[in-house]
């Protein structure tokens, strides 16, 4: 076992516990998708015993704009696949990394593959949802709320933050890094969460006096918006007294190449995002759920290049984090998983690209992984009536395994059902 | 004025039990610019902050206690009313362009946003770069200026508008020349009716390359603009079928980029002297239709089958009612409130689908509908991070801030001409997360610091860029502050501020 720097060791800080809500709500609000309770903002928050008495950390990675699961894992004896695809299939045949005699990775995941080889890489395969839609809105909706049904509003993993760990207030608990925004994954009315965009930017300018001074100023504000303004500003003066510490006792043990460059099409700098996460992580701050993005996974031409580059950076920022958790012994304790709001065509397009699809392969990596291929591999042959891959896992059955067999919290209560178990875990803490 | 006041902001705050009425300011008739300005500043000093809700006192003077207050709206004035509709049309105002809007009252205020025609931004010094090889920062800095400096402002936040909804960034469409004509075909269109905007949006060279429109042949159709085009541009999710989104991408396809007018050879890497032919325009061009790469034959689209074109495919989504109710939605949300209720939403669009989608008559049946100066509409915009930045240099009479706006806007979530993905600029409370505060309170600490020169009195500034309506915090730290410049840094980096 190693060292043991979770959250349960650190003295948490009696972070405005007098009922401090996160009013988010509303992730569908912009896009048009649902109403919200009129007060979504006010609701006033009471006290619960924390759920989930762990030490273990997910990192979800968002493969933004649909992740082409067919170039991410190739089924190389097909020969079906070249008949679909006659400028893409080629290169992505000769390649791949073959896994088995059937499958192979992208060419340029070649640090997963090296995870793999070592058993730490668990791929489910024809992942979906029933009825899929061909929107990135909706489809990235369904994803973040975990309901095809489209009437919740608040993220799995917020809801995860709400009702399984410490809704006190502990504002790193989960956490959204590289972005400014709050993803709708972590959305929920209750949860309190951080967004840090830039750890090196992040902190008051003006110092310490602007700091006390903009404290005292977002407090008690009236408004359906108060509660948000409020503990925004809450949350980001105490991570950024968090992190002054962090940053000081954190040493990177991994090359996080391209950290600032930007791969084309993306408009994310992955790698920085998971140092920030790594730093978070093995400093001991409690941080719980992590949620990164790469965005440019759209590929409606020109997809060889583009894509190909998308898996590299994928590939090599991800290398890096599990090198980085494995030097600093927390390998055992993070979970790393990806998602995308869905797959693409297997039929490519006249512009070297794939139009929309539906299912995929997810991948998840680290330590606690069990490695190998679980779900029913789609099959070519037997496209559905829009010509795409039918799907044979739910989503949620990845969502309800990391939530009760990693992270021990109640999937029951988070999902609002059980479903079947895809058990891709070495030593599930519980089975839902 | 109660003059006697002074700085004594506390005096402005609900502190009792009672509910603090706002104070309704008859029309003024006849008098100055200055006389209605200074009536208009006393009437803010009678406004409470804050409205109970539900009697309860328990949420003031107790801090992280959660919040169980709202504004009191102040909108029964005339000058709030005033106040309320520059911010939500404009991106803010000097003492004297609030004073000449006070003068005018609101309806004629209403008048001149709606009817004054844009004017035009100056020509950019790049534009015209072979292969619009040249910095977006410079494309971002001068429609910035443009917004701070021009006399239509209401032309620029449509635009702005606009660019959020037929949205296009600049990484994928890799030509800024491409960026910067849409910018003027959108100022240009801003204000007329839909039928003749999607002709144009379609189109539109950087649409064409955002959207993969370019890229569709009949032959084998690209669906990702046919898909955006009813998903996101005109009728939103759930009223078509994949079906109609197969069938009018065959419709749509055959359009092309413009051809250049000559080529240049321009070296690319400095480094290795590698150069590129790149296309060069002398003038601003659209799309064209390439007949041989089009769709011959007919398509079931939306309920009807025959041939269509790219005509025909945007009549035929004028004729759903999805279209209208989609658009006013979304007009609502970014204009009105944060949740428009259906019945409002429906008025508008009957008004809307009736005047042909004419969006001056829209948006004036928007500004002059109850529910724009509803109190339940008080403060429930948040604004975006460009509105907030160009608002706090316009107060502080700073009109040199572009640069900085332009680089300080992606940690807020805001970058212009390189939106987050392809449905736009969000809204609301999407803008507010725990990195987005920092960086708008960061921001007005750059422009403070930038502002060399002695800051304007903010003797005004709580009154007439927050409506004299405080919580109880703002009116406190204001009370406290030492000097003009603290004043002002609590005014802008004030949650009060941060809303429209």
């Amino acid at each position: 076992m190693t060292k043991e720097i979770g959250i349960n060791q650190l003295k948490r800080r009696d972070f405005l516990k007098a009922g401090l809500v996160f009013g988010a709500g509303a992730a569908g609000l912009a896009a048009g998708y649902a109403a919200v309770p009129d007060a979504f903002a006010r609701a006033v928050y009471a006290a619960k015993k924390e759920g989930v008495a762990n030490d273990n950390i997910l990192v979800m990675i968002q493969l933004a704009g649909g992740n082409d699961g067919l170039r991410t894992v190739v089924p190389i004896a097909d020969p079906t696949l070249h008949d679909l695809r006659p400028k893409l299939a080629g290169s992505m045949v000769s390649q791949a990394l073959p896994l088995n005699n059937q499958w192979g990775l992208n060419h340029n995941l070649g640090a997963i593959k090296g995870l793999w080889d070592k058993g730490k890489v668990a791929i489910v395969q024809g992942v979906g949802y029933p009825n899929p839609t061909f929107s990135h809105f909706e489809s990235i909706r369904i994803w973040e709320t975990g309901d095809p049904t489209r009437r919740q509003v608040n993220g799995w993993l917020g809801r995860t933050l709400a009702t399984a760990y410490d809704s006190n207030g502990h504002p790193l608990t989960g956490c959204a890094c590289g972005t400014t925004n709050v993803p709708g994954a972590l959305r929920d009315l209750q949860a309190t969460m951080t967004v840090i965009q830039d750890q090196k930017k992040f902190g008051f300018s003006g110092g310490s006096e602007v700091e006390a001074a903009v404290g005292a100023l977002y407090k008690g504000t009236p408004g359906i918006y108060g509660a948000l303004f409020d503990t925004a500003m809450a949350t980001a003066t105490t991570t950024i007294s968090t992190l002054r510490t962090s940053a000081a006792s954190y040493q990177p043990m991994a090359d996080y190449t391209d950290k600032v460059k930007l791969v084309y099409s993306s408009k994310n700098q992955l790698a920085a995002a998971l140092q920030l996460a790594a730093e978070l992580i093995v400093t001991g701050t409690g941080v719980k759920l992590l949620h990164v993005t790469l965005g440019g996974f759209d590929t409606h031409y020109t997809e060889l290049n583009r894509h190909d580059d998308l898996m590299g950076y994928l590939d090599t920022a991800v290398g890096a984090f599990y090198q980085d958790l494995a030097a600093h012994g927390m390998a055992d304790k993070v979970l790393i998983a990806t998602w995308s709001e869905f797959g693409r065509r297997p039929k490519e397009n006249a512009s070297g690209g794939t139009d929309h699809g539906a299912a995929a392969p997810l991948l998840l990596i680290g330590n606690p992984v069990k490695g190998g291929l679980y779900g029913d591999a789609p099959s070519l042959t037997s496209l559905d009536k829009t010509g795409n891959l039918p799907y044979s896992v739910d989503f949620r059955s990845v969502y309800q395994e990391i939530l009760a067999g990693h992270l021990g919290a109640g999937s029951n209560q988070i999902l609002g059902a059980t479903f079947d178990r895809i058990p891709f875990l070495a030593a599930p803490v519980a089975v839902a | 004025m109660r003059r006697s006041e002074g700085l004594n902001w506390g005096m402005s705050v609900a502190t009792g039990r009672e509910k603090v009425a706002s104070v309704d300011q008859p029309p003024r008739r006849g008098l100055t610019r200055r006389q209605a300005l200074a009536a208009a500043l006393a009437a803010g000093v009678g406004v409470g902050a804050v409205r109970l809700l539900g009697g309860s006192m328990q949420g003031i003077g107790r801090p992280g206690a959660g919040s169980t207050t709202d504004w009191i709206s102040p909108l029964a004035s005339e000058s709030a009313r005033v106040m309320q509709v520059l911010r939500r049309t404009s991106f803010g105002y000097t003492a004297a362009q609030l004073e000449s809007a006070l003068s005018d009252g609101f309806s004629k205020t209403v008048d001149r946003l709606i009817e004054t025609k844009p004017v035009e931004p100056p020509v950019l010094a790049a534009a015209g770069t072979p292969g619009g090889r040249f910095a977006v920062g410079q494309l971002q800095q001068w429609w910035l200026d443009h917004m701070l400096s021009t006399a239509t402002p209401f032309a620029e936040r449509m635009t702005l508008f606009w660019h959020g909804h037929f949205t296009s960034d600049y990484r994928k469409v890799g030509d800024e020349n491409f960026m910067y004509w849409q910018n003027l075909t959108w100022r240009g269109m801003s204000m007329t009716d839909l039928r003749s905007m999607l002709m144009q949006v379609t189109s539109d060279p950087a649409m064409l390359k955002y959207l993969d429109l370019a890229q569709s042949t009949g032959q084998s159709p690209n669906e990702n603009y046919s898909r955006e085009l009813m998903e996101l541009f005109t009728m939103g999710a759930g009223n078509f079928t994949e079906t109609d989104v197969r069938q009018s991408a065959k419709a749509l396809a055959g359009w092309q980029l413009p051809q250049p007018d000559s080529y240049a050879t321009v070296i690319v890497d400095k480094a290795t002297n590698a150069t590129r032919k790149l296309p060069v325009y002398s003038a601003q061009k659209s799309g064209v239709l390439n007949s041989k790469r089009a769709f011959n034959g007919s398509v079931t689209f939306l309920g009807k089958t025959g041939p269509l074109d790219t005509q025909g495919v945007i009549d035929r989504i004028l004729a759903q009612p999805s279209t209208a109710v989609y658009m006013a939605t979304k007009v609502a949300r970014h204009f009105v409130t944060a949740q428009p209720d259906a019945a409002y939403v429906k008025s508008l669009a009957d008004i809307f689908r009736k005047s042909k989608y004419d969006m001056k008559t829209l948006m004036h049946a928007v500004f002059t509908s109850p529910q724009f100066n509803a109190a339940q509409s008080y403060r429930t915009l948040v604004k975006t991070p460009t509105e907030f930045m160009l608002h706090a240099a316009q107060a502080l009479g700073a009109t040199n801030l572009s640069k900085l706006v332009a680089g300080a806007g992606a940690g807020m979530g805001q970058s212009l001409f390189d939106p987050p993905d392809v449905n736009g600029w969000p809204t609301n409370e999407s803008w507010i997360s725990s990195n987005t505060v920092v960086e708008r309170v960061n921001f007005v600490t750059a422009a403070m610091n930038q502002v060399k020169k002695a800051v304007p009195s903010a003797t005004n500034a709580p009154r007439t860029h927050l409506d004299g309506v405080l919580s109880p915090q703002t009116a406190k730290l204001l009370n406290q502050a030492a000097d003009d410049r603290a004043r002002w840094f609590i005014t802008l980096a004030s949650p009060e501020f941060q809303l429209k």
